[in-house]
């Protein structure tokens, strides 16, 4: 050890300046860390490898200023000097060395410290008039050079600084030591971690760039299949001025989006021409998958970067916390976790939080706060916790949310409100109103048909022919909801922030409370109920119209139908009718006359009213994935396709006719504030696949009007197979746009029209309990009733505009209810096929028909299941499917090529063609996403259609048993756990022994058993309620 | 003086020596010819200078004067440029008096003063530098001037003085860990390692530590 000597100069606590020496030991052997070392240093701990290209001896000014970038575990070999370390220490304070020593310390990072001051021969005195920085450099520079020496210049060095005298004046000194500057790097870094994002600008000049048509004002739509990279602006209609823009304007990548989020009001600026692009029509498999081809655009069309966003639409996201491998640990009590959003068009939000641990692989609701220009992730916070992904009860709460859904338990003050109807106390009829209304308990002959086992059954039926035998009498009687439900209430408040029951796959949440959904309001048969009516006096033979009545009513429901047993009663065919089983035979045969002949009166009556409507051009659509809206009586069974029973469309024509005529009613009495609905009609291009593909099978399909394209659509029909009509119906419903509630004020009376239906005016009045905008048409009626008598507005009513609100919430709601419904279908598919192995599992096979061609692969429907989906003909490794002679597909190397109606693969096998409408074999699997929830995915097996070894199930069948069975093994699951639970119980007694607890039925178990009994009820009611609906 | 990292994460400290490591030691006897020991001694930066006298018979009041052993005198000083700022008081000052109370403790152990009777010996003992263990390097420096004077003694006296960071200890502080807030423990012994002296001062209770420091003072001395 050498002795030498170091002269600082401190300041003392007086502030004087003293001038303080202090001894400074050099050695010969400090260890260097370099498994490449000859002279047997004594390193332990960390070693540098040996089989690096370079050492890397960043300078002083580089540890201080750039150590994140050191940071990365990419660089290997850095070797920190001890001058350095100090230097950072005095000039950056503890955090940032601490960091460093974490740094050093962290054995993933491969970097060491190299004591050089204390080495005898790297260490260099501060000379006279040196000032610090150039000591440090030249320190930092002989301990390169040291190292270079001591491992026999078996390894190069480069020292990396900022200062360009240093390298100018070390550069060229030993032939090994390589002295470059920082400016490359800093270059690089500038571009990727200093600014990810260009700034926003601001309002005002957004304001008047938009004014002078510079940018353009538009919502964000992030594509559901690129959400990495495609995202189109839907300009608002006046901006359309130019023919190019009626497209909406697309936005490449992530840098152009510019840290908009799905649904945000944004200002986009268009780029040059030259910059365009097109949209990507090839499928995708999965995510983040981007297939560098650019052949598979369509034609470019008008592209733009975004410059600022105007408005926020930031919501409630569901998250699922990634599982943790050690990449994102930071210091213990804030950790800063990147969550995957379930919306796969939401980018991953960085989520500050201690929890990490306990929260990893579940969903969470978070909220977005910030974005700043430098980050490039939001920052968000946690809310609530739903529960570990993959779980029903989690995945369902995750649909409710995703979809803006917030259905909590009805609150005791809105119970409050509601009528009491218990066996000791029962509800009766208040004889003011049965003064005020009509009373056709004893004069009508009143009936319901609905599915079996309905619960909230809101409309019934009465027909009847009047006396002198020219006139029936058709009466329409709905539950009068408005009664028990008075505006301004609780419960009319939540019921308008619902706007809808949700119907799940397995659940539904009301609108109404039970008591009024189920029973009050529900008409059931044999007891009194208010009703609203309307009822006609049609010509017996013309069916025109001679009168019509509206009005409050008091009904007894006679019968209660369900839609088979109706139909069975119309056949002919021996029926056993409940209300009727207790009758004698005389009686009960002459009443079964009754009712029969009212049935088919009323068949007769809607058969002629089906054939008024088929003549001005209504639609008969079909909907699988998307609902129907023209299925408008019950598009709850929207899930279980209909049965094509008579009577359903007998009772749907029925309540058709009822909303028209009350359309008809409240538009002519309040022509500038009626809700009425309207169904816009279809743009022309959008069937363009609808006649593309009917023509490969030679229909030819006539879209000008709905009525041609309702006898086109008959006219297409494939006496072998049946399921053409109905894939291309499905066609024309997926081209329909979406059918919308309006106030008329906002609309001239041209645009009123209902496409579907064929009726100039139509409007919502027949499902009150489970449709808000029901019970506002209800409310419109009763004030057009009683402006009729005279006696005068109760109180005044929503003006135009605050209808038109809330016929926009009450669309936008539907619209959830609707992605909701179809989620947790598709939720239910993917946990039927989770549990069955698609390699041996028989139900996983299906035949599938083919409805479209793309460029690699093709989109089929399973109609077994009612799942669609594409198939891809070519997969990842370039293979494409190759039919063997006896149909069945295997993955080889070859080509695919796409033609209009069919596609075609050519491998060493031969050809393989698929056209459209073929029925071919697929095998379904889940494709587990655990971020995002998974979906189903089909691969071809044969080109061959599946026979099944059974008779084919009916497509209802396939569907309620798929939830019964998903519904089942969640309960079995629960069971288990409880058993496990159970099972458990007798390790604890010996704890609870010493604690001197009670033994175990001790009154907490009990409570607790009984909450969970009621539990179960409650599930097992709902999913009765389910399974009938 | 908080942020100092006294011992570094691959065992250096300050001064790029390693805990158990001494600073460098020079020694000198018999600088001056008039005494009848001396001695010059440097402990790193401390640089200490020992001179006796005697035995000698009493001088001043001869009321002190023992029957059957030499009195010890000791003074210690320090000069009034040994520290980074000029030193108003060399001597007399309280921390002066107890270092000199400590030595003649100290010194009164070790030289076999029964031989001795009714005379005195006098240690006086400056500090040229102070760099840290004044104490211990005062100890070693008057050692050594005994034996220059030839006084017998039943043993040598060395001195040193142990901080305790980190769960380590550290052998003979400088001034700047002195000052870094280490708890510090000085022994003084005789070689048969029986403790003779010691003083300690810190901010750790030295138990725990003590035990640690003491082996390490052994080790070193």
């Amino acid at each position: 050890m050498i002795k030498t000597e170091k002269i600082l100069h401190l300041k003392s606590s007086r502030g004087r300046k003293v001038r303080v020496v202090r001894e400074h030991y050099l050695r010969e052997r400090v260890p260097c860390c370099s498994c490449l070392c000859q002279a047997a240093c004594d390193n332990d701990g960390k070693v540098l490898p040996g089989d690096l290209t370079h050492y890397v001896v960043p300078d002083v000014g580089v540890v201080v200023d750039y150590l994140e970038i050191l940071e990365f575990r990419e660089l290997q070999g850095v070797v920190f000097t001890q001058t350095a370390c100090q230097a950072v220490q005095h000039s950056k304070g503890r955090r940032q060395y601490n960091r460093l020593r974490n740094l050093l310390k962290d054995p993933r990072h491969d970097c060491v410290l190299f004591a050089n001051e204390f080495q005898e021969y790297s260490y260099c005195p501060r000379e006279k008039g040196e000032s610090q920085e150039q000591w440090q450099t030249r320190c930092v520079y002989s301990a390169a050079v040291w190292y270079h020496n001591h491992l026999a210049g078996m390894m190069d060095i480069v020292m990396i600084t900022e200062d360009r005298d240093a390298i100018a004046q070390y550069g060229s000194l030993n032939a090994g030591v390589y002295v470059i500057s920082v400016q490359a790097l800093q270059e690089k870094e500038s571009e990727a971690s200093q600014k990810e994002y260009s700034e926003h600008l601001p309002a005002e000049v957004l304001e008047a760039g938009i004014k002078s048509g510079r940018y353009i004002k538009g919502t964000l739509n992030i594509s559901k299949h690129r959400p990495q990279n495609e995202a189109s602006i839907m300009t608002d209609g006046l901006s359309n001025k130019s023919t190019d823009l009626s497209r909406g304007v697309l936005v490449d990548g992530g840098k152009n989006r510019n840290r908009a989020v799905h649904g945000d009001v944004v200002v986009v600026e268009l780029l040059p021409k030259s910059e365009w692009r097109g949209k990507v029509t090839a499928l995708t498999e999965g995510q983040g998958e981007e297939k560098g081809g650019e052949e598979n655009e369509s034609q470019p069309m008008p592209t733009g970067r975004v410059v600022g966003i105007l408005q926020r639409n930031w919501r409630d996201y569901v998250v699922t916390f990634p599982p943790r491998d050690g990449t994102q640990s930071q210091s213990r009590n804030s950790q800063r976790i990147l969550a995957v959003p379930w919306d796969r068009r939401i980018p991953k939000i960085r989520i500050s939080t201690q929890q990490a641990d306990a929260l990893q692989d579940h969903r969470v609701v978070v909220r977005i706060d910030s974005w700043e220009s430098t980050s490039l992730y939001p920052n968000g916070h946690s809310v609530r916790v739903l529960g570990p992904a993959g779980e029903l009860e989690t995945e369902v709460q995750t649909i409710l949310i995703e979809n803006g859904i917030h259905v909590a338990p009805f609150s005791d003050a809105q119970l409050r409100e509601m009528p009491v109807n218990s066996p000791e106390k029962p509800w009766t009829i208040d004889p003011a109103q049965a003064a005020e209304r009509r009373d056709l308990r004893e004069s009508h002959l009143v009936f319901s048909i609905d599915p079996r086992g309905c619960e909230d059954v809101d409309d019934t039926l009465s027909v009847r022919s009047l006396p002198g035998g020219k006139l029936l009498e058709l009466g329409v009687h709905i539950a009068d909801v408005t009664h028990f439900v008075t505006e301004g209430s609780l419960t009319d408040l939540e019921a308008r922030l619902r706007a809808t029951t949700y119907y799940l796959a397995d659940r539904r949440y009301d609108m109404l409370p039970a008591v009024l959904s189920a029973d009050l309001c529900s008409l059931l048969g044999g007891v009194d109920r208010y009703a609203m009516s309307v009822m006609w006096e049609l010509d017996a033979h013309t069916l025109a119209v001679n009168k019509v009545w509206y009005g409050r009513t008091i009904i007894r429901s006679s019968y209660q139908l369900h839609y088979e047993l109706a139909q069975a009663l119309l056949n002919g065919e021996e029926a056993e009718v409940p209300e009727l089983s207790e009758l004698g035979p005389e009686e009960k045969d002459a009443k079964l006359a009754e009712l029969t002949q009212a049935l088919e009166m009323l068949t007769h009556v809607a058969r002629q009213l089906r054939a008024q409507r088929d003549r001005g051009g209504a639609l008969e659509l079909e909907g699988v994935e998307v609902r129907a809206q023209l299925d408008e009586q019950r598009n709850i069974t929207a899930l279980v396709p209909r049965q094509p029973l008579e009577v359903h469309e007998t009772v749907a024509e029925c309540m058709i006719y009822a909303n028209h005529w009350v359309a008809r009613k409240i538009q002519e009495t309040f022509p500038h504030q009626a809700l009425l609905r309207r169904h816009p009609p279809p743009r022309q291009e959008f069937f363009s696949q609808l006649v593309d593909s009917a023509k490969a099978r030679g229909f030819a399909i006539d879209t000008r009007t709905n009525k041609a394209l309702a006898d086109s659509l008959d006219q297409a029909m494939d006496p072998q197979d049946p399921l053409v009509n109905r894939l291309l119906r499905m066609m024309a419903t997926a081209a329909m746009s979406q059918a919308l509630y309006f106030s008329t004020g906002l609309e001239s009376q041209d645009q009123f029209y209902h496409y579907g239906l064929a009726l100039d005016r139509y409007t919502h009045f027949t499902s009150p309990i489970r449709r808000y905008a029901d019970i506002v048409v209800h409310r419109l009626l009763t004030a057009a009733i009683d402006l009729e008598r005279e006696a005068g507005l109760g109180k005044t009513l929503a003006n135009n505009k605050e209808l038109e609100e809330m016929a926009q919430h009450i669309n936008n709601k539907n619209m959830a209810a609707q992605r909701a419904q179809k989620s947790s279908t598709a939720l239910f598919q993917c946990l039927y096929f989770k549990e069955r192995d698609p390699q041996t599992d028989p139900s996983c096979v299906a035949d599938a028909v083919i409805y479209s061609i793309r460029n690699n692969g093709i989109l089929v429907f399973v109609p077994e299941y009612g799942v669609k989906g594409p198939v891809y003909m070519k997969n990842r490794d370039g293979q494409v499917v190759a039919a063997g002679p006896d149909g069945s597909c295997e993955w080889q190397s070859g080509s695919v090529r796409q033609h209009s109606d069919h596609i075609s693969t050519t491998s060493s096998c031969g050809t393989s063609t698929f056209r459209l409408f073929d029925h071919i074999t697929v095998r379904i699997a889940v494709h587990s996403a655990p971020f995002h929830g998974d979906s189903l995915n089909l691969e071809v097996v044969s080109n061959k259609p599946h026979r099944s070894p059974e008779p084919q199930q009916t497509p209802s069948q396939g569907r309620s048993q798929l939830v019964q069975e998903v519904v089942r093994l969640a309960e079995e699951a629960s069971q288990q756990a409880q058993e496990k639970k159970a099972a458990q119980r007798p390790k604890l007694s010996k704890e609870e022994r010493e604690f001197r607890q009670s033994k175990t039925p001790n009154l907490y178990s009990l409570l607790e058993e009984v909450r969970e009994l009621a539990l179960m009820d409650m599930d097992t009611a709902a999913q009765v309620c389910a399974t009938t609906a | 003086m908080a942020g100092l990292e006294l011992l570094s994460d691959q065992g250096y400290r300050l001064d790029g020596r390693k805990a158990t490591e001494l600073r460098k030691v020079q020694a000198r006897m018999g600088v001056f010819a008039q005494a009848d020991g001396s001695a010059y001694l440097e402990q790193g930066n401390t640089k200490a200078l020992a001179v006796v006298y005697g035995p000698h018979e009493m001088r001043g009041s001869r009321s002190r004067a023992r029957h059957d052993r030499a009195v010890i005198n000791c003074q210690y000083s320090m000069a009034t440029f040994s520290t980074a700022e000029r030193k108003r008081r060399p001597h007399g000052d309280r921390k002066s008096t107890e270092m000199s109370l400590h030595l003649k403790q100290t010194f009164e152990a070790a030289v076999m003063t029964q031989l001795y009777p009714r005379s005195q010996i006098d240690i006086y003992v400056k500090i040229l530098q102070s760099d840290g263990g004044n104490y211990s390097v005062c100890v070693n420096a008057a050692t050594l001037a005994v034996i220059d004077a030839g006084i017998p003694m039943r043993d040598y006296v060395c001195a040193c003085t142990v901080g305790f960071v980190d769960e380590t200890p550290l052998a003979d502080l400088c001034y700047a860990e002195e000052s870094g807030g280490v708890s510090s423990l000085a022994l003084a012994l005789l070689a048969p390692w029986r403790t003779d002296r010691s003083a300690a001062d810190g901010r750790q209770a030295p138990s725990g530590p003590l035990r640690g420091s003491d082996r390490s003072c052994h080790d070193s001395l």
